[in-house]
């Protein structure tokens, strides 16, 4: 019981670091990116690759994965510019299943490493240093603990500077952010930039944690999850995303549980998992649009007189 | 600059196949696009719904397939209606991207649902072994040219109700400018009933001619979404017309892109490879994604449109 909580609280950390990364574009910014997966499974592959394949030292790996991620969240903003949201959603959704496709057809080094058989045996960052299974699942929840810490700093200074003022201007419409000279195109690349960024550093940190990473880890399914949570909880509100990754994920991963309980086969619990959060986001989409925690919007100029 | 792995004829014919089955989803997917301004994620889904309810009228309940099919088709268009009311018509008025993402969801929904009735193992049509035969020196089964004819027929009665009936003049106005079609005493929620009507009964149809051609299971709606958006996007969303010609374009690219050898190609950008450079059968569905990206690029508005986007 306790290590499936810790097992669920290093999920809970790597994926709320994920959903920040998407409310970063989407919450912030309104950038309607379906292809969010890429980030995560850019993250995984280049520390991979760096560490397993190069034998660099892991600190290296997890730079890189950040490092590819935003680089390819740059890469995809660049055709915001000329694009309608919608268009802009769809061929997100197209660029992260080409770079699936690449890592589905590419071994790596060995005929069986890579491609459809995935990458095991991935390092794991000081594993050495404990001796059980158990103290080092509690070191790496600690881990993912600190970073996501971190990430939510990063987030929430964000919206204090004046660029993240900037982006949330941009969220509304071209007009405002154009009206005051900024260049949208760079704002938007910026975002996709640093968004980009933080989702590597989740999936570096499910590579390692995990200790294996195959394409089918990668399907749209899970850019749905994430959009899941970060609706589910409230675009652009910071606890709210991570609320939402809180109850996506119990809810993602309880089927262990379940099964042990009810008889029921585990693929079909694996999809009534995914109807009932399918038919939940539906219904938060029709009945709570901002979700459980709407984002607080400052108010500026003169209060309304107060009574009295 | 042919390879030799395939004969001409042989690339055509496979180029035709997989453009009719596109083309099937393409039509009704830009339909609902133009008439409610949303990319409708769902609606590939509706192609294993309606191969699943075709197999399961000819497997279970002992139905001829032809005859199975036409239930299957009806009750999905039916199914698509009920989606369009039980979701999509309480959010008229937001913005397309919480439409886009309920659409993700709903398309989920079914998918899992259907993978929740059958389980995860494909199915397929209890129609025998196929002995192909020879056709201007390509290998072709009768099912396959009864696939063909099939889309080719639908497309053309789909021409007639759009040009030749009042229903089809208000589904081009409505998918043209709703506003306008309204004042223009269109019943445009009349009208979009319909569309969803045909554009699922036609999904459902297309998925029973994938299920023919290769196999039924609940993953081969999602499958092809981007082709099917891609055709959708190359016609000029709004137009079914264009849709059809996307398809065609699109199974074509698919195919010649996979016969091809670019080895010359590539040495007139200085590019040294072997004798041959095909593009291996992996990236088969690499060309539909690029095509993709590279049309949203340069001509958002699709090949024949010119409404900016």
């Amino acid at each position: 019981m306790i290590d499936f909580l810790v097992y669920l609280g290093t999920m809970v950390g790597i994926w709320g670091i994920l959903s920040l990364s998407l409310n970063i574009q989407y919450g912030l910014t309104g950038l309607v990116n379906l292809g969010h997966v890429a980030f995560f499974m850019l993250g995984a592959y280049a520390s991979t690759i760096l560490v397993e394949i190069f034998g660099l030292p892991i600190p290296v790996g997890f730079l890189a994965g950040i490092g590819a991620a935003a680089l390819f969240g740059m890469f995809m903003a660049l055709p915001t510019a000329s694009l309608q949201q919608d268009y802009w959603g769809i061929s997100t959704l197209a660029m992260a299943e080409i770079v699936r496709l690449v890592f589905l057809n590419q071994t790596l080094g060995s005929p069986y490493v890579g491609a459809s058989f995935g990458v095991g045996g991935i390092d794991r960052p000081l594993r050495s240093w404990f001796e059980t299974p158990d103290a080092y699942g509690w070191f790496y929840l600690g881990l993912v603990v600190t970073l996501l810490v971190l990430v939510m700093l990063l987030c929430w200074w964000l919206r204090k500077l004046p660029f993240g003022r900037a982006l949330m201007a941009l969220r509304e419409g071209d007009a405002v952010p154009l009206a005051l000279g900024k260049n949208v195109r760079t704002l938007r690349i910026k975002a996709m930039g640093i968004g980009g960024a933080v989702g590597g550093l989740a999936g570096a940190l499910f590579a390692h944690y995990n200790a294996y990473i195959a394409p089918n880890y990668f399907l749209p399914l899970e850019t749905f999850l994430v959009w899941a949570m970060v609706i589910l909880g409230g675009a652009g509100n910071i606890w709210g995303a991570l609320f939402g990754t809180v109850i996506i994920q119990t809810i993602y991963n309880s089927t262990r549980f379940i099964d042990d309980y009810l008889p029921i086969e585990d693929t079909l619990l694996g999809s009534l998992r995914m109807v009932f959060i399918g038919v939940m986001i539906i219904l938060v989409i029709i009945y709570l649009p901002n979700g459980l925690f709407p984002e607080r919007r400052p108010r500026y100029g003169s209060r309304p007189p107060a009574d009295g | 600059m042919w390879g030799n792995r395939r004969a001409l004829t042989q690339v055509i014919f496979d180029s035709l196949i997989r453009a009719s089955e596109l083309t099937l989803l393409a039509v009704g997917l830009t339909m609902v696009y133009g008439v409610l301004r949303f990319p409708n994620f769902s609606h590939v889904e509706f192609a294993p719904l309606g191969a699943f309810l075709a197999l399961y009228g000819a497997s279970e309940l002992g139905m001829p397939l032809l005859v199975a099919c036409i239930p299957a088709i009806i009750i999905t268009g039916f199914i698509g209606v009920g989606c369009d009311r039980a979701v999509f018509a309480r959010l008229r008025d937001r913005s397309p991207i919480m439409l886009m993402i309920a659409a993700f969801a709903l398309g989920i929904v079914i998918r899992e649902l259907l993978r929740a009735w059958w389980g995860p193992s494909p199915y397929f049509y209890d129609i025998g072994l196929q002995r192909p035969m020879q056709l201007l020196g390509a290998n072709v089964t009768q099912v396959q040219i009864g696939i063909i004819a099939t889309a080719a027929l639908c497309m053309l009665g789909f021409h007639i109700l759009l040009n030749g009936t009042k229903l089809g003049v208000a589904m081009r106005a409505t998918a043209d400018n709703v506003d306008l079609a309204e004042a223009s005493g269109i019943n445009t929620e009349r009208v979009i009933r319909r569309v969803w009507f045909i554009g699922s009964g036609f999904a459902a149809l297309g998925g029973i001619l994938l299920g023919l051609d290769t196999q039924i299971q609940p993953n081969m709606g999602f499958g092809i979404i981007i082709p099917v958006f891609c055709a959708a996007i190359l016609g000029g969303i709004g137009h079914p017309h264009g849709a059809m010609f996307g398809a065609l374009i699109l199974g074509f690219a698919e195919n010649i892109g996979l016969a091809i050898d670019w080895q010359p190609v590539l040495a007139l950008v200085g590019i040294e490879t072997g004798p041959y450079a095909f593009i291996p059968t992996g990236y088969k569905a690499a060309i539909p994604f690029t095509l993709l990206i590279l049309v949203l690029l340069m001509r958002p508005q699709g090949l024949v449109g010119s409404r900016a986007r």
